[in-house]
Parts: structure tokens; sequence; C-alpha cells
């Protein structure tokens, strides 16, 4: 199966300059746990943050987050990979780079996003269709 | 096949499980069709699910005389034809789709969801297609189940986003935001009657080991 069949298409992003309470508002409201962050500049110029990095980086430092910028915890490069890749690649990735997340690219375009949950549920669907899982 | 194995079925049953099959393949082949006009941008392909449902009718009645013509066992019997009317729910809901798409001004920002949705609903069909026939083998439909309700969750989540983007959208005209909503909420519903499907596949296998 590739990655293009499971992965997350619509992909909310927040401008850097912007701060963490903007992405925790984001977050909550879209139920979601990471947001690509677009830095001023270029336009392939992106980031990401996640759950974890406002829970560890502010929260948990009682940092108030409308005083932190998005810009000052966002993990950046973003890990791409292309949407041929399978599911076993993916996992290596992510496993080998210590990530929960990777975009799936096209050139310099976005077109998606997969996480660890995606990958489980669809080991669950190829187990279901009679497909090898690795 | 387990069928065989307990009821010992004869060439009614048979005509009743090959329909079914045809009405699934149908199906399956209708999403597609579906899933074809809005990836190619092609209105003759939606045509082509509306004349689909038709068929998918027509067999419909045939699984249902045939059952109460004496297939199977009486108690498996509502059982089986709520699984064919349930299917032919989803070829209602896939047909009101095709005929909404044929008139919808569909915004470019929504395109690649709704094609996600349509997408998505293909496959959720053959994973219906391979319950039936994991449940003709005797198999356990857990997994099964559980990939079914795995993409209805993904729709479900594509819904809630396709949603939250509609009331952006401003509405000049009421009957081309009607026909919009429209659209939306019967292409996102295609996937509930799904759902409904495999759950009553898994009654049948239930009550049939039972």
């Amino acid at each position: 199966m590739k990655i293009d069949e499971f992965m997350t298409t619509k992909i909310a992003s927040i401008d850097a300059d912007l701060s963490a309470y903007d992405a925790i508002e984001k977050m909550v409201d879209r139920r979601i746990r990471s947001l690509l962050v677009k830095f001023k500049g270029k336009d392939n110029d992106h980031g990401v943050i996640t759950a974890r990095d406002i829970v560890f980086k502010v929260l948990a430092k009682g940092i108030n987050p409308t005083d932190i910028k998005v810009s000052s915890i966002a993990a950046r490069p973003i890990v791409c990979v292309n949407r041929d890749v399978t599911l076993t690649e993916v996992s290596a990735l992510m496993e080998k780079s210590h990530i929960a997340r990777v975009f799936v690219c096209e050139g310099e375009k976005i077109i998606g996003v997969v996480s660890l949950l995606d990958i489980m549920t669809s080991s669950l669907i190829m187990r279901a269709r009679g497909e090898n899982v690795p | 096949m387990f069928l065989k194995k307990i009821f010992d079925y004869g060439k009614q049953e048979e005509r009743v499980i090959e329909n079914i099959k045809r009405h699934l393949e149908l199906l399956c082949n209708a999403c597609g069709f579906f899933h074809g006009a809005m990836e190619k941008k092609d209105k003759h392909l939606a045509r082509e699910v509306v004349d689909s449902e038709r068929e998918g009718d027509t067999i419909r009645r045939e699984i249902i005389s045939n059952v109460y013509a004496g297939a199977f066992l009486p108690y498996l019997r509502p059982d089986l034809c709520r699984f064919a009317e349930i299917v032919d729910r989803v070829f209602d809901s896939l047909q009101e789709t095709a005929l909404n798409y044929l008139e919808v001004k569909l915004p470019e920002h929504l395109r690649d969801e709704c094609l996600r949705v349509a997408f998505l609903n293909t496959r959720m069909c053959e994973m219906l297609s391979i319950s039936f026939d994991a449940m003709l083998n005797g198999e356990d439909l857990r997994e099964k189940a559980l990939a079914i309700r795995i993409y209805e969750k993904k729709i479900d989540d594509l819904k809630f986003s396709i949603v939250k983007d509609l009331r952006q959208i401003p509405v000049d005209d009421f009957w081309q935001g009607r026909i919009l909503a429209d659209f939306v909420s019967s292409l996102t519903n295609i996937s509930d009657n799904i759902e409904d499907a495999g759950d009553q596949l898994q009654i049948i296998n239930v009550s049939m080991k039972s």
C-alpha cells in the first residue's frame, strides 16, 4: 500500500509569527495535533509545531503561550517523502528520525501528511484486505 | 463454503448469493464511476451512476423475491432482505450525489477534499464486498468491520473540514447554495450507509453461527 492512500490531505497551517496560544486555539478547534508552520520569505520554507512541542516547551515550563512565538518552538525543516513510498519505508524513516509525522511532497508542494496513527490504521486496513502487513 | 456447509443450499440460495455479489460489484463500479466523474470532470460518468442505481433496484427486487420464495431458513430471510435494502440505500445516496454533481458549481478549493471522500467511498465499498466474501467462507468479520469503521471515521473528519470551509463560501443565489450543501451532505452520507451495511453483515454472520 502506498502512502498517498492513507495520508491526510487537509493540512492546517499557521504563520510563524503568531503566538503559541494561536496554535493551541487552532489545534483544539480543528481537533488536530500538529500544524504546518509557514515562515515569511520563501514559499517552501516550512516547519512543524505539535501538541507535544506546546505542552513540553511552553506549558510545562510555566511560560504564558501568548508570550512565545510559534517560530521559536517549531521544528524545522520538515521531513518530506514522495507519494510513492510504502508504509514500511515511512515507518522506518520515522523510527530513524524519531519523528511522529512526515509530510508527503510533490516537488516543492506539500500534498499530505502521514502520522503514526495513519500508519497503524492503514496496517489494519491491509490486514482486512488480506495484504502482507509488515 | 460456510453457508453451503450450514444450509446445504440449493439453486434458490445460490441465486440469492450470486445476486448479492452482483449487487455489491455494481455498487463498487458505481462508486468508481462517480470517483472518475469527479477526477476527470466527466459528467458522462456521473450519468453512469444513475444507470447503475436503476440496475441495482432490479437486482434488489430479485434478491428479495428469491428470498421470500423460499431461499434460506425463515429466521435469516429478514436480515438478508434488510442487507439488500441497505445496499440499495447506498445506491440512492450515490445517485443523489451524482445528480447534485451534475448541477453543482463546486469551488476549486473544495474539490480535492470531495474527491478524497469519493475515493474513500470506493475503498469502503470494496471492503464491504470483501466482508461478504469472507462471511461466505465462514471467516471472522472483526477485522473487516474495523476497516470499514476506519474509513468512515476518515470521511467524517473530512466532512467536518469541508462543512467548515463551506460556511465561508459566499452564496449569491439560494439554489446554488442549496445544491452545494445537498451535494456535500449526500456525498458524505454514502459512507454512513455503507457502514450500516457492514453492521448488517455482522448481524447475519452472528445469527448464522448461533
